[in-house]
Parts: structure tokens; sequence; C-alpha cells
């Protein structure tokens, strides 16, 4: 996920957004009891975590979900506004699927896998407050059908794990 | 994100700090840099951005304005800057009245908007923090340049704390402390208050603010700022707000910020300010008592000249959309020719509808015209609309 609204000035509302907290390292975890858990009984085969702030979870059908992370919905402040993309849509590796808007920013939200777009969370439409409260769980953003390839194997494995990006989280704020 | 919030982190020696700034870290602010001070953008264990915003809609909000740039204008030729620097008309104030203008550049650009208040031995100012340094140099050039020989003095002020206080419920609020009467201060007037419990300790209270809402913006002395705004917090009425809530508030009342609205390229006209250019200043023989830019801003306050102008839009489809941000695209109907760019968009709080500023074509601004704005690759609805959004609630004689 990054910032879209580009710097104006000292005193535009550019550096409102800027300021991130450390957050414990459980706040992160993907929610067991909600659909990108629970579309496979045993739950997903992969989590990962992106340097953007998304997580993704993979399951064995090839089926994935997507949304950010609790520590860039904390960031971003209260959810007013879900940009999703449209069913069926091709999705080239590192394209953006949407974004989320608070009152004073918004932030495109990427998809790390060639995939294709096999459904939206329609609750976020109407309640897109999920991404605050429940940000990997009720307020996952986007279902996809992942395509098997060299490819995709090779950015998943790169991208990072729960602890890695725990890691990352703590690095980048020293 | 990340990468950028990390630069912006670095502890950095030169940022400074307000005399509020230890209240702030009591509250748990979540601070930011902003005009070179650390200032609070949110108390997130308080309320979110939302709430804050409309707390200070139906109750009172707290705000530091402490790092405005506070100066004093003296001299027996004070008056003879402004005419030059500014297109209004200061010479009938009464004293203890103020009100908004702006300063000029040769071109007619804006160098800052501020408030100017008539004293009894001159002007105090208030202007804008991240304009410090421009304000400064620009001001000591004109006397130097322009008005040379000329018994002018300009200061800022420091050791004062400047506290805004906003909302419905602020007067109410601001009378268990002060000694007199606050019912008799109206909107732009600027009044010395005792405190009742310390009757040696002064405030400067200015009834204004950049809410939309009655409210206070009141100058008090650094050694005893903590403690009052602490007192005034201690009231139910009263919470802490940030510079988050700050933004979309003014945004609603449909008020300029200064990098979005306006900059040194932009003249008062362009920017919908004309009700700042006194009337019997539009029409001047004399040279010595044209202001900067008189050229110009005239030609285009009398014959709409201005290529570009300021205006306030909503959007007016029906189904949830992302708001249109500073620097967003708006086109004609067509969908193909370009007539403007936003300046300052969101959501508003309390209509829960997308709102900006933008400028747009002379021609294409009047009230009602139906656009549309592109949002990174969509293109949406909206329509030029009246300001302010929400209705202000200024107390007024």
């Amino acid at each position: 996920m990054r910032i879209l609204t580009k710097p104006t000035s000292l005193r535009s509302i550019t550096p409102l957004r800027l300021s991130l907290r450390r957050q414990s390292t459980s706040v992160n975890t993907l929610n067991k009891n909600e659909l990108p858990f629970t579309h496979t009984s045993t739950g997903p085969k992969e989590v990962k975590y992106t340097a953007d702030h998304e997580w993704i979870s993979l399951h064995p059908d090839g089926t994935a979900f997507l949304g950010i992370t609790k520590y860039a919905s904390d960031a971003l402040g209260d959810a007013t506004y879900i940009e999703l993309p449209e069913v069926d849509r091709e999705i080239d590796a590192n394209e953006s699927i949407g974004s989320v808007e608070s009152v004073k920013s918004a932030s495109e939200v990427y998809m790390p896998l060639k995939s294709t777009v096999t459904g939206i969370n329609e609750e976020l439409e109407n309640t897109p407050q999920l991404i605050n409260t429940d940000p990997q769980g009720k307020g996952w953003m986007v279902k996809f059908q992942v395509e098997e390839s060299e490819n995709n194997g090779k950015i998943m494995n790169e991208l990072y794990t729960l602890e890695q990006y725990e890691n990352f989280l703590k690095t980048a704020e020293e | 994100m990340l990468r950028v919030s990390k630069r912006f982190l670095t502890k950095n020696a030169a940022v400074k700090k307000t005399a509020l700034y230890d209240l702030h870290v009591d509250l748990e602010a979540k601070l930011v840099p902003f005009a070179g001070y650390e200032m609070p953008l949110l108390y997130p264990n308080i309320q979110n951005h939302v709430q804050s915003h409309l707390w200070t809609r139906k109750h009172a909000g707290l705000f530091d304005v402490s790092h405005m740039l506070q100066s004093r204008l003296m001299g027996t030729d004070a008056i003879a800057l402004l005419n030059l620097v500014t297109p209004s008309k200061f010479s009938k104030l009464q004293e203890g009245s103020g009100q908004l203008s702006v300063l000029l550049n040769d071109q007619g650009g804006i160098i800052d908007d501020l408030i100017i208040v008539r004293e009894r031995n001159g002007f105090a100012i208030v202007s804008n923090a991240s304009r410090r340094d421009e304000v400064s140099r620009f001001i000591s050039q004109q006397i130097r340049d322009r008005l040379p020989g000329c018994n002018i003095v300009w200061e800022p002020i420091e050791n004062k704390s400047l506290i805004a206080l906003q909302g419905p419920t602020a007067s109410r609020v601001l009378k268990e402390f002060v000694e007199g009467d606050l019912n008799k201060l109206f909107f732009g007037q600027r009044q010395v208050f005792p405190l009742k419990d310390h009757s040696d300790i002064n405030i400067n209270v200015m009834r204004g603010g950049y809410t939309g809402e009655d409210g206070f913006e009141i100058a008090i002395n650094e050694s005893v700022s903590p403690d009052f705004a602490s007192d005034l917090l201690a009231n139910e009425q009263v919470k802490p707000i940030g510079l988050a809530g700050r933004d979309s508030l003014r945004l609603e009342a449909g008020m300029c910020l200064y990098g979005n609205e306006l900059d040194e390229n932009t003249t008062p006209v362009e920017a919908s300010l004309k009700w700042l250019i006194a009337k019997d200043r539009r029409d001047l023989a004399e040279n010595r008592l044209k202001f900067n830019g008189y050229d110009k801003i005239i030609d285009q306050l009398k014959n709409k000249t201005n290529e570009w102008v300021r205006v306030g839009f909503k959007f007016s489809g029906d189904t949830p959309s992302p708001a249109a941000r500073h620097g967003a695209t708006i086109f004609n109907n067509d969908g193909i020719t370009e007539i403007g760019q936003v300046t300052s968009g969101s959501v508003s709080p309390c209509l829960s509808i997308n709102i900006g500023q933008a400028y747009v074509k002379n021609g294409e601004h009047k009230i009602g015209t139906k656009h549309l704005v592109q949002v990174r690759k969509k293109l949406f609805p909206i329509e030029i609309t009246r300001m302010p959004f929400v209705p202000t609630h200024y107390y007024k004689s």
C-alpha cells in the first residue's frame, strides 16, 4: 500500500499521515474465524506480507485473499471509503487493485501476484470501518484466483512471513 | 509509506516545540512535524479524526496554534506599509477590531493570509507558521526598499502561546475563566481580559477562528499557558483537537489553506477573496495610495480578466466514491477538456459527501455548473457549490 496524494507544501495535510506507531507483535495475525482463513477448513497454506503492508492468504485451491495489515490500518486512521476492483479483472503482479481512504489521506493497495479478481468484499462499501476494526478478517478486500506459475511462486517465496514482517516494522522505525 | 515516514521520523534537532508540547505528550498525541514544529495531529486515545471534527461542531475544541507567527507593527507610518502591502482599509478601523487580509507582492500575488488587529499603539498580526521566513523577509524588504525613511517597526512577538477554543460552547466555557463581559466581544474583535482567579494574568482574546464556529484565539504568556490549557481541558465541554481536525473543519468552512489554495502566483481575485479588497481602495488616482499589484488586481476585478477562479465543489453522484484530493484534474462534461485542478478535498464529516476546493477556468465557475473530476483512472460527476459547505456560526453584533 502506498500513499497516493503528493506533498504540496509544509502546511498541507501531507505530514499528517507519516507518523506510525509501533505495534505489539501479535496484532498483524490473520483472524482465524473469518473467510480469508476459513475458506479452507484447515486454513490457508500460506500467509504472507508485503513491505507496503498488504497481507495475502493463499489457499490450496489457488484462491487468495488480500487486505491491509492492522499496522497500516492504524496508521491510516478511520476509513471513509474503500475502492475495490471489478470482478473478473485480470491483475498483473504488483498492480493496484484499489484504495483505502480516510478523511486525511488516500492509499493505494497492490496485489503482488499475477491473478484474476473473483470476488470483492461488498460489506466494505457500506461499512468501510471494517478496515479498522478487523483488517485481517472481516475487513478483507479482494478475492483472487492465482495462476500457478514459476514467477508467482518466486514472488510468494520472497514476500515476508509474519515474523519477517514484524521485524521489518521494527527496523523501519528505528 | 515507510520509506517516507522513516525520513520524517528521523530525530531533527531543529524541530521546535511549543510551550504546550508536554501537555500534548501527556495526552498521548500523535505528533508530526509541521512548519518546523512538532505538532499534534490527533489525540488517538481521546478521539479519532471524525469524532474530533464533530466534537468541535457540537461542543468546544482546544487547538494549540502557537506555531503561528504573532507579530506587532508599530510606528507613525505603520498605515503606509499596510496600504502598500494589503488591499484592505485600516485607516478607519477602530482599536480592538481586526480583519482577515493578505500580503501582496509586486504582481499582486499572495505572500500570506493573515489577521491584522488595530491596537492602541499599532497593529497586532497573526500569520501562518509555514510562511514565517517569507513574511519576515518580505515585510523587512518592503519597509527598506519601498518606504525608506519612514517610521515603521515590525517585530515578531516571542514567548506567547496561541490557543484556539472553537465551537458552540466555547464562549460558555471561557466565561468561567475571564473577568469581564465576553458577550460584548464580537467576531473580529480583540480585547485583553484578566483571569478570574489570577487577576495578575492577562489574556488577549480575539473572537473568530479557522473552523467556521464561534470561538476565540487566545494569546497568553508561555509561562502560564500549559496550566491555562489544562484548566480549559478540565471542562467536560472541551477536548483537544489536532491538525487533522483543524484541516477538515476549515475545508468545510470554505477557508483557504496557504500552500493549497493560496500562493505567490495567485491574486485575491483569483482566490475568490474579492471581499478583502476594500471598496474605497478600488478606484485610486494617486500612485502613492495604491497597493502592490493594484493595476492587475483592479483589472481582474473590473474586467473579469483573471484566468482562474477558486471554487467549492461537491460530488453529485449517488454511489460512494473516493475523494478528489490535491492535484486531481477537473474536466468539462465531455471528459476530455481539462478545466481545473483540485487544491483540497476529502469527505466532509458533517455532510458525509465528498467536498473540495479547486481552481477552474474563469467562466466554468458558476454555482451549479456540472463537471467531472478524475480520481486515479475514473471520472466522477461534481457540481460547483457555494461555500461555506456548512453554515458558519459567528458571533456578530
